[in-house]
């Protein structure tokens, strides 16, 4: 087992990375026409037109919603694994599977259907967006954080109250440092849901958000746009790579 | 904040908010579906127009996949905008079909002030908003520049069989064009049965997107006209008997075509631009585009081999204009028919015939403008790629209606895809 833990590593490591090798490679080609093996012009042009596409904007509103995302949906996700787990809820079934419902409904069937309600409401657009996006993550957030509370052991929570702590220091002493790998986890989950939408932030949104997956989709629809669309995708690749590595690393510091 | 204490009144809260929003929505969804009938722009002369349109913001939807089509209204057609009061605001959309899901959300729920002032729009996407009052009528013949446009131009009155009705106003013309690798093939076929010949002599190097994709679809109507013996032959208007009487010969040569495809005709590009990379990878010798202003900007980044040609066919092809059109649920039609008209203003139509800005058509008749500028359409840089607009469009037909779509791209679906 200890022997093929490297091996499997690796092998996982070039599974994910190989695929980014010819996008990386086209971000930074200017000219790269079949059948050279490597562009046969280096250059910047990509990146240069992703930028007067409008995409540093673009960036900045993806991360925006995609960290907004992740800031309502990763404590609700955490409530709502929390009074499953200890049996609060009447009906947990048909709670439970409210919950999830987000996850059997297409995007877009959502994004068509709940419209109209929602420019009825006159909702504002922005708002609109952000809520169903959460609705979206929230099942990712309370899966993995009702994984996290079953094997969570409340006896740390006792002692600590024995010892005469607050149920605040209780809270941001003992149970969010337990709890953070599953935190951050769900919150990577939330964020990529709000990183990655096209539809809702298009549709409902009114084209008041153009995010970097609308940019990338837009451009991917046409010919002999590789290079633009390569250079977005790897700087979309960057804020959730970034993220991960934080996070592993809080992880890594309070589990201890 | 996890405590059980806590947890209990949020729950009612839940609940009772849950029902709230459940009877919100039932009184919401239960109202009327809007009139189907085109909502008609206020009469106003026009310079009261150009007053209402004063810092007003236009959000123009877009497809965004052709960047020379995304920088010329960046650079050239928004700051032409910016100097008449109004700011432009491009929402790149991966397809039209996205604006106007958007358009008819926002009817159905009554908008007035909505997110869409104006879109690029032909064809069915036209059609299908139209049917459900989605554009705004009774607008374009008070553009000052329509009067450079022909009034006989059949591509202008009608776009795919729907008629225009004032409804859009015209922005650039498009030709349906085979495209080939003369490094390839030396010696080009002249008509569709010549290609048809030529594909089943050379295997695998032809192939079309698959229907309903928006250029598969014209390739099969082509396909039509041709297996009827021209387009006098195919009434525009669909009716089921003449498609019955017609339809089965075209899926016969379809089908007798297939095992000389690309891949044994055993699957099919999904999109044009699949085959487009197809083309660009040299696996196919052809590819074909409704807009071919966009292939010289291909060829010259390498995209597209340096002997890529047109192959312009003898019976001609099929053509068509592209339009804008403002939905009838914006707050901000005044200054929306402003853009509308400097987008159809000589010198805008001239700056995107430019074949390094974009290489689109233009939409005007060139005998109606003053001698200068006819005399600089007729000075624009031809391109070894791209013959002119005349020659291109030479024994041009126009779309057959939006009706045919449907039933030819299912009927290429059971007879075709299905009949490997």
């Amino acid at each position: 087992m200890t022997a093929t833990r490297p091996a499997g590593r690796l092998l996982l490591v070039v599974w994910f990375v190989l695929p980014l090798i010819p996008i990386a490679l086209w971000a930074v080609s200017n000219q790269w026409s079949f059948p050279a093996v490597l562009p046969q012009e280096w250059g910047v042009d990509g990146v240069r037109s992703a930028v007067a596409a409008g995409g540093t904007e673009a960036f900045m509103r993806s991360t925006g919603l995609a960290l907004t995302v992740a800031a309502i949906a990763t404590p609700l996700g955490a409530f709502a694994a929390r009074a499953l787990a200890r049996g609060d809820v009447h009906f947990p079934g048909v709670v439970a599977a409210i919950l999830f419902a987000p996850l059997a409904l297409p995007p877009f069937a959502v994004a068509l259907g709940l419209n109209v309600v929602i420019l009825r409401a006159r909702i504002p657009s922005t708002l609109a967006v952000i809520v169903l996006l959460s609705v979206a993550a929230i099942p990712y957030t309370t899966y993995l954080m009702r994984v996290a509370v079953g094997a969570y052991d409340s006896r740390y929570e006792e002692e600590a109250r024995m010892l005469g702590a607050s149920k605040s220091m209780v809270l941001w002493q003992i149970r969010i440092p337990l709890l953070a790998p599953a935190l951050s986890g769900s919150a990577l989950l939330a964020f990529l849901v709000g990183w990655s939408d096209y539809v809702i932030t298009l549709l409902v949104g009114g084209g008041r958000l153009v995010t970097v997956p609308i940019l990338v989709a837009s451009f991917a629809a046409g010919t002999g746009n590789d290079a633009v669309v390569a250079a977005l995708s790897i700087a979309a690749i960057v804020p959730p790579l970034v993220l991960i590595a934080l996070l592993s690393r809080l992880g890594r510091r309070t589990a201890r | 904040m996890f405590s059980r204490s806590h947890t209990r009144r949020p729950r009612k809260y839940a609940f009772a908010a849950l029902v709230v929003a459940a009877s919100v929505g039932l009184v919401l969804s239960s109202c009327a579906a809007p009139s189907s009938d085109a909502p008609v722009a206020e009469e106003l002369s026009w310079s009261e127009i150009e007053q209402q349109a004063q810092g007003k913001t236009v959000s123009l939807w877009m497809y965004g996949g052709d960047e020379q089509g995304n920088t010329y209204v960046d650079n050239v057609l928004t700051p032409a905008a910016a100097a008449a009061g109004v700011t432009l605001r491009r929402v790149p959309v991966e397809s039209t079909t996205d604006a106007v899901n958007r358009i008819l959300s926002e009817r159905q729920a009554g908008v007035t002030d909505g997110e869409v002032d104006l879109v690029w729009v032909n064809g069915a996407n036209f059609g299908t908003g139209q049917q459900a009052g989605a554009w705004l009528c009774n607008w374009t013949q008070h553009l000052p520049n329509m009067e450079y446009t022909d009034p006989e131009d059949p591509l202008l009155s009608s776009d795919f069989g729907t008629p225009v009705n004032n409804c859009e106003a015209p922005w650039h013309k498009a030709q349906f064009t085979l495209v080939y690798n003369s490094a390839a093939i030396a010696d080009p076929p002249r008509t569709l049965d010549e290609v048809f010949d030529w594909a089943e002599a050379n295997p695998g190097r032809f192939t079309y997107p698959a229907p309903p994709d928006f250029t598969g679809s014209v390739f099969v109507r082509e396909a039509l006209v041709n297996q009827s013996g021209g387009v006098d032959k195919v009434p525009a208007q669909f009716d089921q008997d003449t498609y019955d009487s017609l339809a089965p010969a075209v899926f016969d040569r379809l089908n007798a075509l297939a095992p000389s495809l690309w891949r044994g005709g055993t699957t099919y590009p999904q999109s044009s631009s699949e085959l487009d990379d197809l083309y660009a990878g040299g696996q196919v010798d052809m590819t074909m585009t409704y807009g071919p202003a966009t292939l010289p900007q291909l060829v010259a980044d390498g995209t597209y081999p340096p002997e890529t040609r047109i192959l312009t066919l003898d019976e001609g092809t099929v053509g068509n204009a592209s339009f804008l059109a403002i939905p009838s649920t914006s707050g901000e039609s005044a200054a929306a028919q402003v853009v509308a008209n400097i987008a159809l203003s000589p010198e805008q139509q001239l700056a995107k015939s430019e074949p390094d800005v974009w290489g689109q058509f233009t939409v005007l008749d060139t005998s109606r403008l003053t001698p200068e500028v006819r005399a600089q359409f007729e000075a624009l840089p031809a391109s070894p790629v791209l013959p002119p607009y005349e020659e291109l469009s030479a024994n041009a037909h126009p779309e057959l209606a939006a009706g045919w779509v449907t039933p030819l791209d299912e009927g290429w679906r059971r007879s075709v895809l299905a009949g490997q």
